[in-house]
C-alpha cells in the first residue's frame, strides 16, 4: 500500500526554541523524501513528530490522507529505524523482528513466514538467534530495518540509520536501502547530515535550517538551482561574490562586481530591477580553464596558486585582479595545472548558465 | 514516555504516601519541640541550659567528628590508591574493604569489648594488666568502631568521585608544568570534592545519631542514648522532642549545606573520556607496599567481626583474661536458632522486611518512573524528596513514629476499637510502624536503583516497541521491565537486607518482646546475664552470614555499579 504523507504547518517548541517552524511538506506516495540540514536544524525533531514521539505544538500531520496528529505513537503504522538502531538487547534479532507482528496479532506461522522473508531481504538470516550485542554495527542497521520492514508500515522513518557505520559500509547500505524502499513501494522520510546520502539516493530533499524549510526540490534542482545563500552553501561548495545588477532580461542578467561585469541567471523568479544588491553563486566545479566560447563572456584573468593535486581531479586557488583581489575555489577534472608554492597565470571563463544570482 | 495523565496519578499517590509517612512524623517532632498550645522556644532553649543535655549534644558532636575525620583518613589515600594503581590481589581487598558494611556496628561492638576490655584478648596478649584500651568514657571506643564500620560509604563515593575525572583534566595540567602533590591538590582533589563531601555527610549524620553503638559501649552521656532513655515519658515530656528537634536540625543544614555547596558544582565532564583513567600495574616490591594500607585497613575493620565470631564460637565463660576461647563449641549456633526469644524475632524481622520490600517495590520503581520517563514539572522535587530519608536520621524517625502513635492512640475511636489499637498503638503491636519505618527509610536505595535501570535503558527502546504497535502496558511488561529486573532486584535485595538489621526503630519502635526484630533480640540478649551475650553473638554470626549472601547477590546482579548505590 503506498500513500502520501503530509505535514501542515507543523511547529514544536521546546522551551524558547522553535525546533519545527511551520514546516509544511507533501510527500508523494512511495516518493524516498530526506531531510537535510546542519544538525540542531530540527530534521530529526520533525522526524520525530512523525513518528508521535513529539506532539506539535501546532500543524497537523496526516499519513494516507488520514489526520494523525492526535493518534498515540503505536497506533501509526510508521516503522521507524532508530540512529541508535534500538534493538532490545534482552531479545535475539528474531524476536526483536517478530516483536511488530506479534502486537498485530498476526498468527504465528505467518510471523515465522515474515520474520524470515525480512531477515533473508537484509541477509541475516544466519543471525536470526544472536543477540544484538552480538552484532557488528552493520549487521545491526540491517536488522533494525528488518524490524522496521517487516510490519509493513504506511511508511518508512529513518533517522540517521547509517550515521554508525563506517565509510565503505555507508555506502553499500544506502543503495540497498533504496533498492528495498522502491520494491516494496513505501514512502520514506530519510534524516541525514550527509549530502551526498541525501543527493545520491533521494527522490527528493528538504533542506531545514533553525527549523524552517529553506528549499525543497530534486537533488538536481536544490543543487544547481539554489534558492538561497543558505541552501547554495550548505548543499556541496561554491563562491560568493556580491554585486549590482545592471539590466536584465528573460531570466538573464548583467551584474556589476568588484571583478567587472559577471553575466547569469536568477535562481528564483524575483523581480529584480537594475540597482539591486544581489549575492553571485558559482560552484567550484563550473569555473573552466579551457579556451572560451568566442563571444567571451565570463571570461577572467587572473592567478593560480596552492593547488590540491587528488588525481581524478585538482582543487585550485585561483586569485582574480581587477579592483580588489578575489579569490576563488575552482575544481579542474582530469588536471592540467598543478601548482604548488608558486603562482601561475591562468585565464578563465564561467557558462553562464552555471552563474547564480541570489537575491538574500 | 510516559503519558503525562498517569504520571500525574502517581505524582499525587506517592506524594500523599510519603506526606503520611514521612513528613508527618517530621512534623510531629517538630511540632513537639516548638509548639504547647502556642509557638514557644522556651523548649529549645531549656535544652541548651540543661547542663546534661548540652554535654550529651557535644558528645555526639564529637563522636560525629571525630568518625568523619578518622573514616576521611582512612578512606581518601585507599581511594587514591585504588584509583591510580593496579595491584595484586587489587579485587579481593577492595571487595573486603566493604565487609563491615554487612554488620551493624552495634554487634561488632560486642566482639569489640571482648577484644579490647580490660579483661580482654589483648591485654592477655601483651600480658598487661586490666589496662583500658577503649579509653575513659569509651568516646575513642565508640569512634573507633563507627570509623570502621562506616568507612566504606567514603571509600565508595571518592572512589566514583575520583573514576569520573576525565584523565584529560590532568593531563591538561601536566601540559601546563603542574605534577605531583601540586596536581592533586589543584586539579584532582578539586574535582573530586562533591563526593568526597557527600560521603562524609553521610558519615557524619550517621555517627551524630547513632544509637546501638554507644548503647552496647555503655557511652550513656550523648544525645542519642538520652532521647532513648526518655522514651517512656514521650506522652508528657517535651524535653525529648526539643532535643530530638536539635538532633533534626543539625543533620538537615548539614545535609542543605553540602547540596549548597556542592549541589550545583557537580562538574560536568565533557561525555565519557576516550581513554581510560590510566591506573599503573605495580608488581614485585612496590606492589606489596601499595596493596599493605588495603590489608591493613581490611585486618583492623574486622576485628570487632572476629571478636563476635570467637565469642559466638566460645564455651560460656571460657573467654575471660585469655588471647582465644579457651573452649570452642557450635552450642550457641544452635541454641541462636533456638532459644525462643529468637525464632520469634528470625519470624518477626522477616515479616517486617517483606513488607517494606513490597511497599518499596512498588514505591520505588513508580517514583523512578515518574522522575526518568516523565517529562512533568515537580519530578525533580519527588526525586529529591524520595532522597531525603538519607538525611534524616532514623532516630529521628523513629521518635517521630512514637510521638504520631502515642496522640492517635489516646483517641477516643482507637481506644474503643481493639482493631485500630493493635494497628496504632505500637505498645500492643508496632508492626503498622515498624514496616513504615523500614519502607521510608530504605526508600532511597529503592529508588537509585530504579532510577539507574531506567537511565541506562534508552528511552529509544520503549520507542522502538511503541513504533511496532505495542501499547503502553505491553512496552513495560514486555521491553522495560525485563530491562530494568536486575537493578529492581538488586535494590530489592538491599532493602530487604538493611531492613533486616535495622537497629534505631527496631530499638525504638519494638516495646513488647512478642514483636521485637532481630536487633532489638540481639540488645535485649547482650544485657541478659550468663549466656546471653554469646547467643547474642551467634544470632550477630548468622546475621552476617545472610546479609552477606543477599549483598553479594545484588553485587552480582549490579556489576560494579554497586557503589552508585550508596552515593548521595
Amino acid at each position: 500500500m503506498t500513500v502520501p504523507l503530509r505535514c501542515d504547518r507543523l511547529t514544536k517548541t521546546f522551551g524558547a526554541t522553535r525546533a519545527v517552524d511551520q514546516v509544511t511538506l507533501d510527500i508523494e506516495p512511495g516518493e524516498l523524501f530526506f531531510l537535510l540540514g546542519p544538525s540542531g536544524c530540527g530534521k530529526t525533531t520533525l522526524l520525530r513528530c512523525i513518528a508521535g514521539f513529539y506532539h506539535p505544538d501546532s500543524g497537523s500531520i496526516s499519513i494516507g490522507g488520514r489526520d494523525v496528529t492526535q493518534v498515540p505513537a503505536h497506533q501509526r503504522d510508521t516503522g521507524m529505524v532508530f540512529q541508535s538502531y534500538a534493538l532490545w538487547p534482552h531479545l535475539t534479532v528474531q524476536q526483536n523482528v517478530a516483536f511488530g507482528l506479534e502486537m498485530r496479532k498476526i498468527s504465528r506461522a505467518e510471523i515465522r513466514d515474515r520474520v524470515n522473508r525480512a531477515l533473508e531481504t537484509v541477509h541475516m538470516i544466519e543471525k536470526m538467534d544472536s543477540r544484538p550485542n552480538e552484532l557488528s554495527g552493520g549487521q545491526q542497521q540491517r536488522v533494525a530495518l528488518a524490524r522496521a520492514l517487516v510490519v509493513r508500515p504506511q511508511c518508512l522513518l529513518l533517522d540517521e540509520p547509517l550515521s554508525n557505520l563506517d565509510a565503505k559500509l555507508r555506502l553499500e547500505m544506502r543503495t540497498e536501502i533504496r533498492r528495498i524502499c522502491k520494491e516494496a513501494g513505501l514512502t520514506a522520510v530519510y534524516v541525514t547530515h550527509d549530502q551526498k546520502e541525501a543527493l545520491s539516493i533521494a527522490d527528493r530533499l528538504a533542506i531545514l535550517n533553525a527549523g524552517t524549510l529553506q528549499q525543497v526540490g530534486t537533488p538536481r534542482d536544490v543543487y544547481s538551482h539554489p534558492q538561497s545563500r543558505f541552501v547554495a552553501s550548505f548543499i556541496g561548495e561554491t563562491n560568493f561574490i556580491s554585486g549590482t545588477i545592471r539590466e536584465g532580461d528573460g531570466g538573464f542578467a548583467v551584474c556589476e562586481t568588484l571583478i567587472g561585469p559577471i553575466r547569469g541567471r536568477f535562481a528564483n523568479d524575483s523581480i529584480v530591477r537594475a540597482g539591486d544588491a544581489v549575492t553571485i553563486s558559482v560552484r567550484p566545479e563550473t569555473i573552466r580553464f579551457d579556451e572560451p566560447p568566442s563571444e567571451r563572456v565570463n571570461v577572467f584573468q587572473g592567478t593560480v596558486h596552492d593547488s590540491v593535486y587528488l588525481g581524478e581531479v585538482a582543487q585550485h586557488e585561483v586569485t582574480v585582479a581587477s579592483q580588489q583581489e578575489v579569490t576563488w575555489k575552482a575544481f579542474e577534472l582530469n588536471p592540467r595545472i598543478v601548482v604548488r608554492d608558486r603562482a601561475e597565470p591562468v585565464q578563465i571563463w564561467i557558462p553562464m548558465e552555471d552563474v547564480v544570482f541570489l537575491t538574500d | 514516555m510516559m503519558s503525562r495523565a498517569m504520571a500525574r496519578w502517581v505524582f499525587a499517590i506517592v506524594s500523599v504516601l510519603l506526606g503520611v509517612a514521612f513528613v508527618w512524623p517530621l512534623f510531629s517532632v517538630i511540632a513537639g519541640g516548638f509548639y504547647d498550645g502556642e509557638f514557644t522556644l522556651k523548649y529549645l532553649c531549656a535544652v541548651f541550659r540543661n547542663p546534661i543535655y548540652v554535654e550529651g549534644l557535644r558528645n555526639s558532636i564529637m563522636l560525629a567528628i571525630g568518625t568523619t575525620v578518622l573514616a576521611s583518613l582512612v578512606s581518601l589515600p585507599l581511594a587514591w590508591l585504588a584509583n591510580r594503581f593496579d595491584f595484586p590481589g587489587k579485587s579481593i581487598l577492595t571487595a573486603l574493604l566493604l565487609v563491615p558494611m554487612i554488620l551493624p556496628p552495634f554487634v561488632g561492638a560486642i566482639g569489640f569489648q571482648q577484644l579490647l576490655g580490660q579483661y580482654g584478648a589483648l591485654n592477655a596478649l601483651l600480658g598487661l594488666g586490666p589496662v583500658d584500651w577503649l579509653g575513659k568514657g569509651r568516646y575513642l571506643g565508640v569512634i573507633l568502631l563507627q570509623a570502621l564500620a562506616l568507612y566504606p560509604i567514603m571509600f565508595l563515593n571518592t572512589t566514583a568521585a575520583l573514576a569520573n575525572i576525565d584523565p584529560a583534566m590532568e593531563e591538561a595540567a601536566e601540559n601546563l608544568g603542574c605534577s605531583g602533590l601540586r596536581k592533586f591538590l589543584r586539579v584532582t582533589l578539586p574535582l573530586a570534592m562533591p563526593g568526597i563531601f557527600a560521603g562524609s555527610t553521610i558519615v557524619f549524620i550517621w555517627s551524630f545519631t547513632e544509637l546501638g553503638t554507644p548503647l552496647i559501649m555503655n557511652f550513656g552521656r550523648c544525645a542519642s542514648v538520652q532521647v532513648y532513655d526518655a522514651l517512656k515519658e514521650i506522652g508528657s515530656n517535651p524535653f525529648p522532642y526539643a532535643l530530638v528537634l536539635v538532633m533534626l536540625l543539625v543533620s538537615v543544614s548539614l545535609y542543605a549545606a553540602a547540596k549548597l555547596l556542592f549541589g550545583k558544582k557537580v562538574y560536568a565532564m565533557q561525555g565519557k573520556a576516550s581513554v581510560a583513567t590510566a591506573s599503573r600495574r605495580v608488581c614485585g616490591l612496590p606492589g606489596l607496599l601499595v596493596a599493605l594500607p588495603f590489608a591493613v585497613v581490611v585486618c583492623l575493620a574486622l576485628t570487632p567481626h572476629v571478636g563476635v565470631v570467637l565469642l559466638s564460637a566460645s564455651e560460656p565463660g571460657s573467654w575471660y583474661q585469655t588471647v582465644v576461647p579457651e573452649i570452642f563449641t557450635t552450642v550457641n549456633y544452635v541454641d541462636a536458632l533456638g532459644h525462643d526469644m529468637t525464632v520469634g524475632s528470625i519470624r518477626n524481622s522477616l515479616l517486617f522486611s517483606s513488607l517494606a520490600l513490597v511497599v518499596n517495590l512498588i514505591l520505588g520503581v513508580a517514583i523512578a518512573f515518574v522522575v526518568v520517563r516523565s517529562d512533568i514539572r515537580w519530578r525533580g522535587l519527588l526525586d529529591a524528596v524520595a532522597m531525603i530519608p538519607l538525611a534524616v536520621p532514623g532516630l529521628v524517625m523513629a521518635f517521630g513514629y512514637l510521638s504520631i502513635s502515642a496522640r492517635m492512640s489516646n483517641t477516643g475511636i482507637v481506644r474503643e476499637s481493639e482493631f485500630l489499637t493493635s494497628l496504632v498503638d505500637v505498645r500492643t503491636n508496632p508492626t503498622l510502624f515498624l514496616v513504615v519505618a523500614y519502607a521510608v527509610r530504605r526508600l532511597p536505595y529503592m529508588v537509585r536503583s530504579a532510577v539507574a535501570g531506567l537511565q541506562q535503558t534508552s528511552v529509544t527502546l520503549e520507542e522502538a516497541a511503541a513504533n511496532m504497535g505495542s501499547t503502553p502496558m505491553t512496552t513495560l511488561r514486555r521491553i522495560t521491565m525485563p530491562l530494568i529486573t536486575a537493578n529492581v532486584i538488586a535494590g530489592g535485595l538491599l532493602v530487604f537486607a538493611f531492613s533486616m538489621l535495622e537497629v534505631s526503630d527496631s530499638l525504638m519502635l519494638a516495646q513488647q518482646a512478642d514483636f521485637y526484630p532481630i536487633t532489638k533480640t540481639i540488645y535485649e540478649l547482650f544485657q541478659l546475664l550468663g549466656t546471653g551475650r554469646y547467643i547474642a553473638a551467634a544470632l550477630g554470626v548468622w546475621a552476617m552470614v545472610f546479609l552477606a549472601v543477599t549483598i553479594l547477590g545484588a553485587s552480582i546482579l549490579l556489576g560494579r555499579k554497586m557503589g552508585a548505590i550508596f552515593r548521595v
